[in-house]
């Protein structure tokens, strides 16, 4: 167990219950004529979710000072992959779905492991235009294919 | 016999050439899942939701509900059967649910015995699925009329139930699976208000007025947290795959294998039932028990057939028990079942004690569609046991960036927005957070998908007795919910607290 993540993730998760009290307040009473209206259920949420976090806190408090040695874990790699799926997902309307899938999967195959290029460009490619095909001509879905 | 009729009708469903092309292949694709380390039955049944969305857009809502459903449904059991592919040949298991599978499986592949083990496997998980069946046909009625007679605050109470039972079990603090769960139902109420008609939490953002999509949470929080986790900790440990040797099981082995089938079959199937407690524990409870029971356990561990045997059936008979609450009672007990319920929703078809009247076709063709996708994954599993084992050798190189790239696709394909891919991302790395800090996931999964239906119920019933929340305790059954349910978290926290005593007392 991770001290400081746990001690963070706490206070994260007290501000988030105060949040949705705060901002449940702010809906605008019911106009049916109940005395439950739909600022109830957030708020009594808030309320436990604000009691579970302190106990996560006090919780902390009692844990064991020594860590588990851990393997560092690949950052690089992960991080290249995350921002070309963040890239992925934020140009696929405008570049079309064939494009950025390829380029996104021939990247992040070439970051897991280099080398191997005609294997990558040739799965890639059959994934992108095959996905494309079958779903657009085939099953006539619908996708952005190519930038207009 | 009313219900034979029934089943024969659904039987009748589930015979039509496209349901069983669906059977198939949601088995097939299933047993793949199982398989593949880095997508559990989870994800994929979540990935598969769009796919099936598109195959059937084109049929009625009855029809395509049914055979969504059938697919579903056979990549859930599918992925059982799969699991235990890898735990025997790799000594990894593919799904948590084969962990124990491993101990005894991988023992008898190095023996040269992988093949009976694989096909033992096969044999218990086939029975399992007919026990379960049965099981599911007989108290299907019963419990639905039972669920008939209940009102909000009964619901409201059940559906508790259900949540504290997932977060009691999950994970190894209650505190984090309770905060996880709560998130969950907190992330439940952004969007409009089906009671009232006002928007809560969405700031004028129009892709939050209709809630966060419960599909797109799903497959960010397992399937990319789990590939994010990969590729992060590259874990891609190099064991020798053992060599399948001979499939068909001697007559000793099945011999042996009978009694440890039929106990686990019945254990797993009760597990399952119950909201919560799901395969992974059926198999672990199965396999203590078998060792328990077994007049030399000693041999437990060094490639004992029970020991495959005996969690093989039981995991694959509480993923059919665990279809008992969710059909009857509209009442899903684990991550998975969660996505099936959120499946039939997509298709207007509410899962619960109107399942059976209402949408027959739906619940009996699903039904009898079990009972032959069994039959299917027992004569694809045996002598295509060597296939699969090539999967497993399926580099991560390449299956980890084409399950990020499924993933994308299957969500732009349902909602055709970048908002929703952007959330799925984000949720893809709070999953991978979450889960290497102990916080589970599958309670807040759960939680998001019972939300609307607790406060409604929370709200119809809080309506009927003027605002007084003594309606909850004073109704018998609501009672008797509340109680299982405080139960349920306390049990775990008491026994937690005297082995901990017990831990100290053997440090002095």
């Amino acid at each position: 167990m991770n001290k400081t993540f746990d001690r963070y993730a706490g206070i994260v998760f007290l501000l988030i219950g105060v949040f949705f009290i705060m901002e449940s307040r702010r809906i605008s009473a019911s106009s049916y004529g109940s005395n439950v209206g739909p600022d109830i259920f957030p708020i009594g949420l808030g309320v436990v979710l604000i009691l579970l976090s302190i106990r996560l806190l006090y919780e902390t408090l009692k844990y064991n000072k020594q860590g588990k040695k851990e393997s560092k874990p690949d950052y690089k790699g992960f991080l290249v992959i995350f921002i070309a799926t963040v890239l992925y997902v934020l140009l696929l309307e405008t570049l079309g779905y064939v494009i950025t899938t390829f380029a996104f999967l021939l990247t992040s195959f070439q970051v897991m492991e280099r080398g191997g290029w005609l294997k990558s460009i040739i799965i890639a490619a059959a994934l992108s235009f095959g996905v494309y095909y079958v779903f657009v001509e085939v099953l006539q879905g619908s996708l952005p294919g190519f930038p207009m | 016999m009313e219900t034979l009729q029934f089943l024969s009708d659904g039987f009748g469903v589930a015979m039509q050439w496209r349901n069983l092309l669906f059977a198939f292949f949601g088995v097939l694709i299933g047993t793949a899942v199982g398989v593949l380390p880095g997508i559990g039955p989870m994800s994929g049944v979540a990935l598969l939701i769009p796919i099936t969305a598109t195959l059937t857009s084109g049929l009625d809502a009855q029809n395509a509900a049914a055979s969504s459903i059938i697919l579903l449904a056979g990549v859930y059991y599918g992925a059982m059967y799969g699991g235990s592919t890898t735990s025997i040949l790799l000594n990894t298991p593919g799904e948590s649910s084969s962990v124990v599978t491993a101990l005894d499986g991988y023992q008898m592949a190095k023996q040269g015995r992988a093949g009976a083990a694989l096909s033992i496997a096969a044999i218990g998980s086939f029975v399992a699925g007919i026990v379960s069946l049965l099981g599911l046909v007989l108290l299907a009625k019963p419990l639905s009329a039972l669920a008939l007679s209940f009102g909000p605050p009964e619901y409201f109470s059940l559906m508790l139930l259900g949540l504290c039972a997932v977060s009691g079990l999950a994970g190894k603090s209650i505190t984090k699976a309770l905060i996880m769960t709560v998130l969950g139902l907190l992330l439940a109420t952004i969007g409009i208000d089906n009671v009232s008609g006002v928007s809560r939490f969405t700031y004028g953002n129009i892709y939050l007025y209709s809630g966060l999509e419960f599909l797109t949470v799903a497959v960010g929080l397992f399937a990319l947290g789990e590939v994010f986790r990969s590729i992060l900790e590259k874990d891609d440990g190099d064991g020798k795959i053992a060599k399948v040797g001979r499939i068909l099981p001697t007559k000793q082995d099945m011999k042996d294998s009978t009694k440890p089938i039929i106990r686990g079959s019945l254990l797993g199937f009760f597990i399952g039932v119950l909201p919560g407690a799901g395969a992974t524990l059926a198999s672990f409870f199965s396999y203590i028990a078998e060792k328990k029971i077994s007049k030399n356990p000693g041999k437990f561990g060094k490639g004992a057939i029970e020991g495959v045997a005996a969690p093989e059936s039981a995991n694959n008979a509480a993923s059919g028990g665990a279809m008992i609450p969710l059909l009857t009672m509209g009442i899903p007990g684990s991550g998975t079942t969660a996505i099936l319920m959120g499946a039939l929703i997509m298709y207007n078809v509410q899962p619960g004690p109107l399942l059976f009247d209402d949408h027959p076709e739906v619940a009996w063709g699903l039904i009898a569609s079990m009972f032959i996708g069994n039959v299917m994954l027992l004569i694809l599993n045996m002598p295509l046991v060597k296939v699969f084992a090539k999967v497993i050798e399926t580099p991560a190189k390449y299956l980890l960036p084409i399950i990020i790239a499924i993933s994308i696709f299957g969500v732009y394909a349902v909602q055709m927005n970048t908002f929703d891919l952007l959330l799925l991302v984000g949720c893809g790395v709070f999953g991978y957070l979450f889960a290497k800090q102990d916080y589970p996931v599958a309670p807040l999964v759960l939680a998001l998908v019972l939300g609307p239906m607790i406060e409604n119920n929370m709200r119809r019933a809080l309506t009927s007795s003027n605002g007084d929340f003594s309606i909850f305790v004073t109704r018998p059954i609501s009672l008797f919910f509340l109680v299982i349910g405080v139960l349920w978290i306390l049990i775990p926290l008491i026994l937690k607290w005297m082995g901990r005593n017990v831990v100290i007392n053997d440090e002095e």
